[in-house]
Order: C-alpha cells, then structure tokens, then sequence
C-alpha cells in the first residue's frame, strides 16, 4: 500500500511571482505549527548559548540589564546615524567575544529590520512624507519637485539604525543570559516582586501551552490535511484558543495547589547572588564610558 | 502593533511608562484582592495564554493569515484588570525575549494593548451585552464587537503616538528625529489595517472563542460573570438608564477632544471664504453665492469659539466648549424628560 499523492503533496507557498504559476498561500495550521516551533527553537538555542563560556555568559546578569538600559538610552537619543553605526559595530564585537555567531545576530537583527522598518523608513525618505531639500530627483508629483530628500534619508537612516542596534542590545542580553538570571537581575534592579513572580510563571508554562497547541494543530493536520474553508477553519481556531483557555485556568489551579504545597504563602522569592565582582564592575564602567564617548561624539558632529 | 525601540522618542517613552504606571498598581491590587494568593498562577497563566493567542493564524478570505491580540477576550474571561496584567506580561515576554517590540517603548506598547484595548473593548462589550443571558448570541456578538473596536482604539492610540512625533521631535532643518510621519498619514495608514483586516480577525476570534464556550463549557464564562443567568428566563429586569457610563464615554471625548488643534490646516469644507486656495480649484474669484451668504449670521454668541477678539484663544476655546456642552446637555436632559413624562402618562 502507497501513501497517497495528495497527502505527501506539499503545501504550496507564495511563489516569487503571481504570473509563474499556481499562486497560493500558507496555510493557516502549517503557519500556527511553524510559528510555535520557532518559540521552542529559539529557546532551546539561546538556552545552549547562554550556557556557553563567553565574555557575556560571564559577566553578572545585573550589569547585562542595567548596561543594556544604558545603552538603549544612548541609541535612543543618538541623533547621528555615524554614532549608531559605531555603537551597532560594538555589539557585534561584543557578540563575537561571546562566542555569539556575529552571522547568527546579523541575521536575525536584519531579517526583521527590512521586514518592518525599512518597509515604514522607505517611504518617509520621499519629499512628500518630509520635505526638504531633493537629492534625488524623481520627476514631478501634481506641479511639484519629487524625490528623495536629504532630510528624509537622514531621517530613514536614523530610524532603521536605531531599530537595528536597539535590537541587537536587546538580542544579545537574552541569549547570553539564562531565563532564571534575568529575573532574579529584574529583581535586584527594584522591578516589583510579583511582576518578576508572574513573568517568571508565564514563561515556564507558556511553553506548555504551546505543546498543547501543536499537539491541536497536528492532529488537526492528520484529520483533515487539505482542509481550505474557511469558516470551519475559523471555528477551529476559535475552538483551539477556547479549549487552551479551559487548559490554561485548570493549569492555573494545579499549579497555585503545587505551590502551597512547597510553600508558598503569597510571597515570592528571588535568587539572590551577592555583591558584584571587580569584574562586573569594570565592565559596567567600560559600558559607561562607551557611552560617554558616544554622546560626545554625537555632540560634536551634530554641532 | 507592536512598537519597536527607535520609533518613539525616550520622553514620550517615559510619559507612556508613567502613564501604566498606576494602571499597573491598581491592577495589581484589584486582582489580588479577587483571587488572593491565587493571582499569581491565574494572572501568569492568563499571560502565557494571552501570548499563544497571538500566535493563533486565523485565515482571512484572501487566502492569508493574520492574528489577534485576544486583549478584550481575556477582558471578557477574566475581567478587565487582570486583561492589564496578562497582557502587559505576554509584551514583556516578546520584548525581552523574541525582540518584538521595544524595551523602552514597552510602556507606550503596554497603553495601547494593555490599557486602551481591553478597556475600551469591555466598555463596548458591556454596553452592548447588557443583561443578556450567558449563552445569549447577542453577548457573542458583542464580545466581537468589543474586541473590533478595542483592537481600533488601540491601533488610534498608536498611530496618535507615532504621528506626533515629527511635530515634537525634529532638528533645526526637519529632519525627524523618530517616527516621520505626521497625524494626516498614521491615522489613515493604520485605520486602513485596522479596520479591515486585523479588526475583522479580532471580531471573528473572540466572537468565535466564546460562541464556542457558550457551547462547551459555560463555567469558563461564569469566572467573570458571576451573578448572569446562564439562560434567558421569562421575566427579564427592566434596566435604569446607565447614567454613569455614559458621562464617563462623553467625558473621555469630550477631554480628547483639543487633540485636533495638533493637526495643521482647517477641516475640510470648513474654510472661510478668505482662507480658500482659488487656484487649488481653478478658480479666479471667490463665488458670489458663497461670499454672499458667507456672512449670513452675525449674531454668534462665541464667534469662532472666541469671546474677546483673539485676545486669550486658549480662553475663548475651552469657554465655548464648556458653554457648548451645557446647552448640548441641557437640550438633551429637557427632551428625555419629554419623552419619560410622555411615556409615563400613556401607561
């Protein structure tokens, strides 16, 4: 007995134009599945990264925080796209040193940076959305000069810089850091008690939930694997996000029972690692002075 | 919806942080004092729900997918207040760990998804629900509804965010500093989306989620509703006009309401004769009908929302507004109480 065509036939996708060939769209099951198997991925891979030796993996969780606060602060009131690009290259050395492919967080800053920000900057480089002076010229639009202004390109490039470094600051702390760290350096730097607590829950169980979700989904697959209606679709999904609600609120209970069990008594407690080593310290003052040479460079040149 | 790190500048940042801040707080305390020791499980595990319902696809008719926030569904289940925590956790979780979304912009995205939404949706679900039973499809309906519309004044209450940002924040020259495009073009970009696509996704699923626990498992329902009749009866309470509500919705109008002097330009069909740009329309004099009856009506109490010659504009504006209000209240007080004596004497 042969499996059957039309079962091992792939789903057919977004071809790279409407006029060569069937064009048809990812389904909405494959898309669900796939999109909960990049959560478990990029958790578990940040998870191996994070337990590598490397000059981030070493460094105190509460200096990574308080530093990426800092230097989210710098990026964002950097106003020269010369400082963000400096600032940008620091991170990626940063990366590097950390035993961080600096390809893996190329990648994954600039698969999304054209994604959503070069698709809002494109535009605002056009004299129509920020006029000034035109230096690329692109005819006329209802009388008037059109193009690209030098005051939009200014502006693109500060936009899709900031997201970019921003971003890369943002990536490099959590895959350097565990899960666990992070909380407990939330905690030290006075984030209240019970957000941490909650924060610390929700992703424990998140991954739980979504198990369950695939688990839906791919039998859902195995049921009906070329089902394209839409309304029974749509009763799917709307009776999967209703049965995870019933799953989630019994979790709920289970899990507060579990934790009276241990314990618990409405007051949540957080690792506690000690005084900050002279390293720590240094690398927050390195991470400072950075900081400093950048606003004074974007001083300078915007003066 | 979700706001990235460099759109939005580091004050407007703060104000939206701050702005969370006693949301936060007091959601924090009304939870706690609902559900005790068990806000923490329940909230956390609303959180993680709340974050895989954004990862539901949901198919639309153009062979696409797109997803929900689910902020009102989890308003419409759990209630409002721990909406605020469910969904303020689920953005820290994609801020901190899957990049979407800014760190700092955290409290802007926060106001819009985890304050106006499931505020303003509930609003709208309660107001439409009313005492419907619990398995009633006029409170399916309107848990979509409450959804549709919340996922709009979210999406308005980001577009308001990015758009004054060229107005506030440029260099010497006009170069925008963050987020370049102004009110004119935020607005209709993200109303177009909004109003379409992703509010038609937001309808669908959590009208659809609660049609469907209407159908299998009724109690899920009762968690926020706990004195509703789960099925119609005979005899249905006759309601006293919700005076309280509706002063709030028409306060919180009336409060927004000076956000369109941000805007540059007169609103359209509004200009005097004097302001009207004749070569724009071709024209070489203004016409004789318009500049005729221009001036027809001299004897405005507030002549242009102003009482002193432009002298204080600020003034003027918000007597005339407040004066505005009053009469408006007081035509609409008088007539209600027409139709009520009406009513009572034909019983």
């Amino acid at each position: 007995m042969t499996t059957p065509a039309w079962l091992i036939e792939p789903e057919t996708r977004m071809g790279p134009c409407a006029c060569c060939g069937r064009r048809a769209k990812g389904d909405f099951v494959e898309k669900t599945i796939a999109g909960a198997g990049r959560v478990l991925r990029a958790t578990m891979f940040s998870a191996d990264l994070a337990s590598e030796d490397g000059f981030l993996q070493r460094t105190d969780a509460r200096v990574k925080v308080g530093s990426a606060v800092v230097l989210l602060l710098v990026v964002a009131f950097t106003r020269h796209v010369s400082v963000l690009v400096g600032l940008y290259a620091a991170t990626v050395l940063a990366a590097s040193a950390s035993q961080v492919p600096a390809r893996l967080l190329v990648r994954r800053v600039w698969l999304f940076v054209p994604l959503f920000t070069g698709v809002v900057a494109f535009p605002a480089a056009l004299s129509v959305i920020t006029p000034g002076h035109i230096v690329v010229p692109m005819g006329t639009w209802f009388g008037t000069p059109f193009g690209f202004t030098a005051q939009g390109l200014t502006a693109a490039g500060l936009i899709v810089m900031r997201a970019a470094t921003s971003i890369s600051v943002v990536v490099l702390l959590t895959i350097t850091t565990p899960w666990p760290r992070l909380l407990a350096a939330l905690r030290a730097l006075r984030v209240p008690r019970a957000f941490v607590l909650v924060l610390g829950l929700a992703y424990r169980y998140l991954f739980h939930l979504l198990t369950s979700i695939t688990d839906m989904y791919e039998a859902r697959k195995a049921r009906a694997p070329r089902d394209h209606d839409l309304v029974r679709g749509r009763a799917f999904v709307a009776a999967t996000a209703g049965a995870t609600f019933g799953k989630a609120h019994a979790l709920s209970e289970e899990v507060y029972l579990a934790m009276v069990a241990r314990g618990y008594r409405g007051q949540a407690t957080a690792i506690d690692r000690g005084p900050l080593g002279a390293v720590d310290i240094l690398v927050f003052v390195a991470v400072v002075a950075v900081t400093l040479v950048a606003i004074g460079v974007d001083h300078v040149v915007v003066h | 919806m979700h706001i990235p790190d460099g759109y939005l500048s580091p004050s407007t940042c703060a104000v939206a942080a701050g702005a969370m801040t006693p949301v936060w707080l007091s959601a924090g305390r009304r939870v706690r004092k609902v559900v005790t020791n068990r806000y923490a499980p329940l909230t956390a595990l609303a959180a993680a729900y709340c974050f895989c319902v954004m990862m539901f696809n949901v198919p639309v008719p153009d062979g696409t997918t797109a997803h929900a926030v689910g902020a009102v569904l989890v308003a419409v289940l759990l209630g409002p207040w721990a909406a605020v925590i469910a969904v303020s956790v689920a953005l820290a979780i994609q801020a901190l760990f899957f990049g979407d979304g800014g760190v700092l912009a955290y409290g802007a995205n926060a106001v819009n998804m985890a304050f106006v939404m499931p505020f303003v949706g509930y609003g709208v679900y309660l107001a439409i629900a009313r005492h419907a039973p619990l398995t009633s499809r006029r409170r399916a309906v309107a848990a979509g509804i409450g959804g549709y519309v919340g996922l709009n004044a979210a999406a308005l209450a980001a577009a308001f965010e990015f758009g004054i940002q060229p107005l506030l924040f440029h260099t010497a020259d006009g170069t925008p500093l963050y987020a370049p495009f102004h009110l004119s073009q935020t607005i209709p970009a993200m109303a177009l989306a909004h109003l379409t696509v992703a509010g038609g996704v937001e309808f669908a699923l959590t009208m659809g989620v609660v049609t469907y626990l209407q159908r299998a498992n009724v109690p899920l329902l009762r968690i926020n509703h706990p004195t509703t009749a789960v099925h119609a009866t005979t005899e249905t309470p006759r309601s006293r006009p919700r005076w309280r509500s509706a002063v709030l919705v028409f306060g919180m109008g009336a409060l927004l309401t000076p956000l369109g002097l941000l805007a540059h330009g007169s609103a359209f069909g509004e200009a005097a004769p004097g302001g009207l740009d004749l070569h724009q329309n071709h024209l070489q004099a203004v016409p004789d009908g318009l500049a005729r009856y221009a001036g027809f009506w001299h004897h405005a109490l507030f002549h242009g929302y102003d009482f002193s010659h432009d002298a204080h504009p600020a003034v003027g504006y918000i007597v005339s507004a407040l004066v505005g209000m009053a009469v408006i209240a007081g035509v609409a007080f008088a007539v209600v109480s027409l139709i009520s004596r009406v009513r009572s004497a034909a019983r």
